[in-house]
């Protein structure tokens, strides 16, 4: 990397996320017993900053809060306690068939996702060739999504998220999707988009092969903390040794 | 409220193709498609005519019409309430995976019930036709009456949706709500004259529904005007409504998820 500074993209700072456990009460047993709110706590105090351009990878064993803080960069809820400042970059969180219906058409679903993330009608068309040709799905495009197979289903939904592109790419473990001919490809197509300068992406994964060949960075969650940050090679190493022991 | 009309229009165009998509969703399962849109109000509005006509002996003119126009008011009020109870985990796929303002579906669900409520609207139509009923200038009523229904509507759905988030028996204390209700809005009867004296005044001014009904087909059918301070008043009830729904969502919607993963 250059030694002049670059330009900050994603900043958080403690990061707090809990699950307060007040949820879905039934009349019934709330009227006497009030709350009785154990609160979880998802994730605990983490702060860091993602330069514009850079690759991030997030790793740490199931339950570590990976996925939380992914949605709470993403905007789909808020902090408890904490800061996220996006800097004003569009965001998108690269998962699997938002908003599909499944009575519609792929094509008519291209369309929903689309404006669902925020892209208009105009700005989809332009891409909507290049959604279909990279899903593979032919004329199936026109066919209900409900009579996919989960394959086209996910390769549709992989499409959609990775033709129409944002400043900032959050990415939930997505590359098992599809066969091994399309998840070789899905692979480089993440690579291509990632090798933009401009575009920042963190990107959620088990595998050691996608971070140590993607990401500039990792940081390794344990119990909702930062447990290391640093290059990838470093940090996947502790990991897979911490791992092992287990 | 700066922030509602900027996501309005922002997401303006994902509800229009989303409202079309659902209609789209909802017609192509069944064999009789679009017809049902029809089919419908109008096997509801035989059933009402026969029960309330044969078996009540019920004497009101143009009772199919005086059903009908009942009808057609109380299925939009009715269907957008019951599905804003449960929209939030209705849409658990859109809402887990990307943010969206909560408020944009229920705009879609009142969408799709507002046409709905058009297309038994030109049955309406032709009905009036059939049965040749005069028509005066107080028909123009009928704009703001429906525009105050979808207001009225809107507000009390939008609360609906927030608490029906976060307590599971919303589902069966509005079935039983929206039950009452709608035995308490003259939809098969007048309640002028079958209800007694000083309840049906109570009822007509109290129950938006009642209100917008009557005065709904007092314009349409019977060529009368309606009582403009109470339509501003349940207009005004609504927008108020409204504005506590819209900020309550906002202020809470972002713990919705969490809720949800229970």
């Amino acid at each position: 990397m250059e030694n002049n500074k670059r330009e900050i993209a994603i900043t958080i700072e403690d990061l707090h996320i809990y699950y307060k456990d007040i949820k879905r009460f039934s009349l019934k047993s709330s009227g006497l017993s009030g709350f009785n709110s154990t609160v979880f706590k998802a994730v605990k105090g983490i702060s860091f900053e993602v330069e514009k351009g850079e690759i991030v990878g997030i790793c740490g064993k199931n339950g570590s809060g990976k996925s939380t803080t992914l949605r709470a960069i993403a905007g789909i809820f808020s902090a408890d306690h904490g800061k996220i400042d996006l800097h004003g970059n569009s965001i998108s969180l690269l998962s699997i068939g938002v908003g599909f219906q499944r009575k519609l058409t792929g094509y008519e679903n291209i369309f929903l996702s689309g404006m669902l993330l925020g892209f208009t009608r105009n700005q989809i068309k332009e891409k909507l060739d290049e959604i279909i040709e990279f899903s593979e799905l032919g004329d199936a495009v026109y066919k209900p999504v409900r009579s996919y197979s989960s394959g086209m289903y996910s390769k549709l939904a992989f499409a959609i998220t990775a033709i129409l592109e944002t400043d900032i790419m959050l990415i939930d473990e997505v590359f098992s999707v599809g066969d091994i001919k399309f998840k070789a490809k899905s692979y480089n197509k993440m690579k291509e988009l990632i090798s933009d300068d401009d575009r920042t992406v963190i990107i959620v994964s088990h595998s050691s092969k996608t971070l140590r060949e993607l990401c500039d960075r990792v940081i390794w969650l344990h119990d909702g903390k930062i447990k290391e940050i640093g290059p990838s090679d470093e940090v996947v190493d502790h990991y897979e040794a911490f791992m092992a022991e287990e | 409220m700066k922030r509602f009309f900027r996501d309005l229009r922002k997401y303006w165009d994902y509800i229009q193709y989303e409202t079309r998509a659902s209609l789209k969703s909802e017609i192509s399962g069944s064999y009789l498609g679009w017809i049902w849109l029809v089919l419908e109000p109008l096997c509801f509005m035989l059933i009402y005519t026969f029960i309330a006509g044969v078996v009540f002996g019920s004497k009101t003119d143009y009772f199919p019409i005086f059903v009908f126009a009942g009808l057609s008011i109380w299925n939009f009020f009715n269907k957008t309430v019951t599905s804003s109870v449960k929209l939030v985990a209705a849409n658990r796929d859109i809402v887990t995976k990307v943010y969206v303002p909560k408020f944009i579906l229920l705009l879609v669900r009142i969408f799709v019930n507002l046409f709905k409520m058009f297309v038994t609207f030109i049955l309406l139509i032709a009905f009036m036709i059939f049965f040749k009923v005069p028509i005066s200038w107080n028909i123009l009523w009928v704009i703001p009456i429906i525009i105050c229904t979808i207001i009225v509507t809107f507000g009390v759905s939008s609360i609906f949706m927030h608490f029906g988030v976060f307590i599971d028996d919303l589902v069966n204390v509005t079935a039983i709500g929206l039950k009452f209700m709608f035995y308490l809005s003259g939809i098969f009867y007048q309640i002028s004259t079958k209800v007694p004296k000083p309840y049906n005044t109570i009822l007509l001014c109290g129950n938006p529904i009642a209100f917008l009904i009557k005065s709904f087909r007092d314009s349409l059918i019977y060529c009368s005007g309606v009582h403009i301070i109470i339509l501003l008043a349940w207009f005004g009830i609504g927008i108020i409504l409204s504005i506590i729904g819209i900020r309550t969502i906002y202020k809470y919607e972002n713990t919705y998820v969490k809720v949800m993963r229970g």
